[in-house]
């Protein structure tokens, strides 16, 4: 079951399933939140929550949904659907699963700005982390463009600036005191400890700024997974085309970077899980950002079911999404359509 | 997923360029290897090394510098590089993506994680007694990755998946176990560095029957990837056995890899370009490709053991850390020099 949505030029196909599949995601999604909100030390049922919302409930009780809570978990939705937007931007433009932001450098570009930071100044981290991301992304781009912006040429590049960026990053923590390596080694992983309405209208804002750009480069985007002569004769400018997507992916991770921290896996894996829940992977933007969203969320709800330390929720990220997409490979491999 | 690699363009290998390569090589190797037993702390002339060498006196502080500090080191990093190299050519013909590297197999992870554990549970901080949980940790990681990649029949894309997830996952529990010791971040954060300081003859005697065995398994499977570099239907075609052919080398992989993260901890980078490097001299044949990738990656490592005991850097600077930025620019600049021609 196919529809077909036109608008001038531009048309959409969507199947059944595809829609079926990205509802079921949003809904998980939300359900989740919502027990996320009602779960921690303090239990909260979804009536108080109605009751907190309209305005009722003691002080204590709006004080944790409305100031600890809300904006945490809507934090982590947002860091996490732009940290899955962003790498099924690059992973889908490259045709390569290897091409998403944290492997090409962009997550140790933030690492190592960070522990320079922390090196030179005693503190500044996230503006460390932020600076150092955009300057590997853009170095990283520059460097790899020649004409346009060859697939290979971009993986490579950025590749080889993830293991300088990593080595120096593993350099400095060796050559901190041991009080800091550990506070580092916290601070590297990626948390959302103590996140406030701020850093709720920095992501999401960020998104929404974002959100037309999305759109329009969601048309193209589809297209340039086939082989590079086949879009040019369908009339695709290559070069303007991956610039503009590249840019958008490097503010999406920058945008993820600056209010979780390097998350490791989730901009990986977004994609790939996406891409295997929904059949021929569209549209795969949305769903993307809704399992990179859903990554991102349950990593930290299990961080804060922890009882005693205050993990970092990064330490879940690779351990929720690595398994999932294990078991979705295994599932694809018995049906052999892999 | 099509393959390419780095080339000059309109440079394609011949059998005397070839010969050229190979003569260069082997004089760059003994004239490195010669300097690596010379320089560093203590200065030591051309008669003191071939005396420590050939007539040792164990009395003399040049000839125990030479024999009992530089040579160990030296053979050491050579038959990592070489290693490093040979797992690196392989890991890229068997899943023809020229951006494939030892290290998504999964066996750093697994050796990080071994190691990581064996601080916290035993409380063993000489980096000498990790070679064996390093190793083991590195070969169930590759396994399992191996399996989850679809075994014999591994396909590219899966394979890689299936490596990013497992490595990624060895990653998370490293890193959370780091965490909740603080002791144990303090002897793992030198380990990772990966370098070849200290290193003793009586481990490197203990790793180099695993280091032969994957040598050999290597050059067995050369003889099937030249013909699986032209798909599978071909190679089957030809009579190859496609799946015994990625399972050798496989196995291969595992060896030579698990050997060296045992033998310097992890050393990233060398697996990734140092086949580049070679098919760029010796063509795409993986016999030569081989060879030269033992070569170039032997090379490697000793100029980045050397480079880092020099006091340019402070005299202390890993193995691990030089071979990345060496060779990140290195690469980088490859990239840019010469594009990517598809294979």
């Amino acid at each position: 079951m196919i529809w077909t949505l036109r608008l001038s030029a531009l048309s959409l196909q969507i199947s059944r399933r595809a829609v079926l599949t990205a509802a079921l995601l949003f809904s998980v999604v939300l359900a989740t939140a919502v027990l996320a909100l009602t779960l921690g030390s303090y239990p909260l049922s979804p009536a108080d929550m109605r009751e907190i919302l309209t305005g009722g409930g003691t002080a204590i009780q709006q004080m944790i949904l409305l100031d600890h809570r809300m904006p945490r978990i809507l934090t982590a939705l947002g860091a996490g659907a732009a940290f899955g937007l962003s790498g099924a931007l690059f992973q889908t433009m490259m045709r390569n699963p290897l091409a998403s932001p944290d492997v090409i450098g962009f997550n140790a570009g933030a690492s190592c700005g960070a522990l320079v930071a922390m090196m030179l100044t005693g503190g500044m981290v996230l503006p460390g982390a932020i600076v150092g991301a955009l300057i590997t992304a853009s170095v990283v781009t520059l460097l790899a463009w020649s004409r346009g912006l060859p697939p290979y040429r971009l993986i490579l590049t950025g590749v080889g600036a993830s293991l300088v960026l990593t080595a120096l990053g593993d350099l400095l923590i060796s050559r901190m005191d041991a009080q800091t390596a550990a506070d580092m080694a916290q601070w590297l992983i990626g948390t959302l400890n103590a996140r406030s309405w701020s850093d709720v209208a920095l992501v999401w804002g960020g998104l929404l700024l974002l959100a037309p750009t999305l759109v329009w480069l969601h048309f193209p985007l589809t297209r340039l997974g086939m082989a590079d002569d086949i879009a040019t004769g369908l009339g695709m400018a290559l070069s303007p085309l991956r610039l503009a997507l590249t840019g958008t992916g490097i503010l999406l991770a920058a945008l993820a970077v600056s209010t979780a921290g390097p998350l490791p896996f989730v901009a990986f894996a977004a994609g790939p899980i996406a891409r295997r829940l929904i059949p021929n992977g569209r549209p795969v933007l949305l769903a993307a950002a809704a399992t990179g969203a859903l990554i991102t969320l349950l990593a930290d709800t299990a961080a804060r079911a922890v009882p005693m330390i205050q993990l970092p929720a990064g330490v879940f990220s690779a351990l929720i999404g690595a398994p999932v997409l294990i078991c979705l490979l295994l599932a694809q491999f018995r049906k052999g359509t892999l | 997923m099509t393959a390419s690699t780095l080339s000059l363009p309109r440079h394609s290998p011949t059998g005397d360029l070839r010969l050229l390569w190979l003569g260069a090589a082997l004089l760059a190797l003994g004239l490195l290897s010669i300097a690596a037993l010379s320089l560093g702390a203590r200065a030591t002339g051309g008669a003191e090394i071939w005396g420590a060498l050939t007539n040792y006196d164990p009395d003399n502080a040049d000839h125990i510098v030479v024999r009992n500090m530089r040579l160990p080191r030296l053979i050491g990093a050579g038959l990592a590089g070489a290693a490093l190299g040979m797992s690196g050519a392989l890991i890229q013909a068997m899943t023809r993506n020229p951006l494939a590297d030892p290290g998504l197999l999964g066996i750093n992870g697994g050796a990080a994680l071994g190691v990581v554990l064996c601080i916290l549970v035993l409380g063993v901080t000489d980096p000498a007694e990790f070679i064996w949980v390093a190793l083991g940790g590195g070969l169930a990681a590759s396994v399992l990755v191996f399996l989850l990649g679809g075994g014999s029949q591994a396909n590219p894309l899966r394979l890689i998946l299936a490596g990013a997830a497992v490595s990624a996952l060895f990653l998370a529990l490293t890193r959370a176990l780091l965490l909740v010791s603080r002791q144990t971040l303090d002897v793992y954060r030198f380990w990772v560095l990966g370098g070849f300081d200290g290193i003793q003859p009586a481990t490197l005697q203990s790793l180099l029957p695993f280091l032969i065995l994957g040598a050999l398994l290597a050059i067995i499977a050369g003889f099937g990837l030249n013909a699986l570099m032209l798909g599978e239907d071909t190679a089957k075609g030809l009579g190859v056995r496609t799946g015994l052919t990625r399972l050798t080398a496989g196995a291969a992989i595992v060896l030579l890899c698990g050997a060296t993260v045992a033998m310097a901890g992890p050393i990233a980078f060398a697996g990734l370009i140092v086949p580049h490097i070679a098919r760029w001299a010796a063509g795409p044949a993986i016999g030569w490709s081989l060879a030269f990738s033992a070569m170039f990656g032997a090379l490697l490592l000793i100029a980045a053991d050397l480079l880092g005991r020099l006091a340019l850097f402070g005299g202390n600077m890993q193995a691990g850390v030089m071979t990345a930025l060496i060779g990140g620019p290195v690469l980088i600049w490859l990239v840019r020099r010469n594009g990517v021609r598809k294979l």
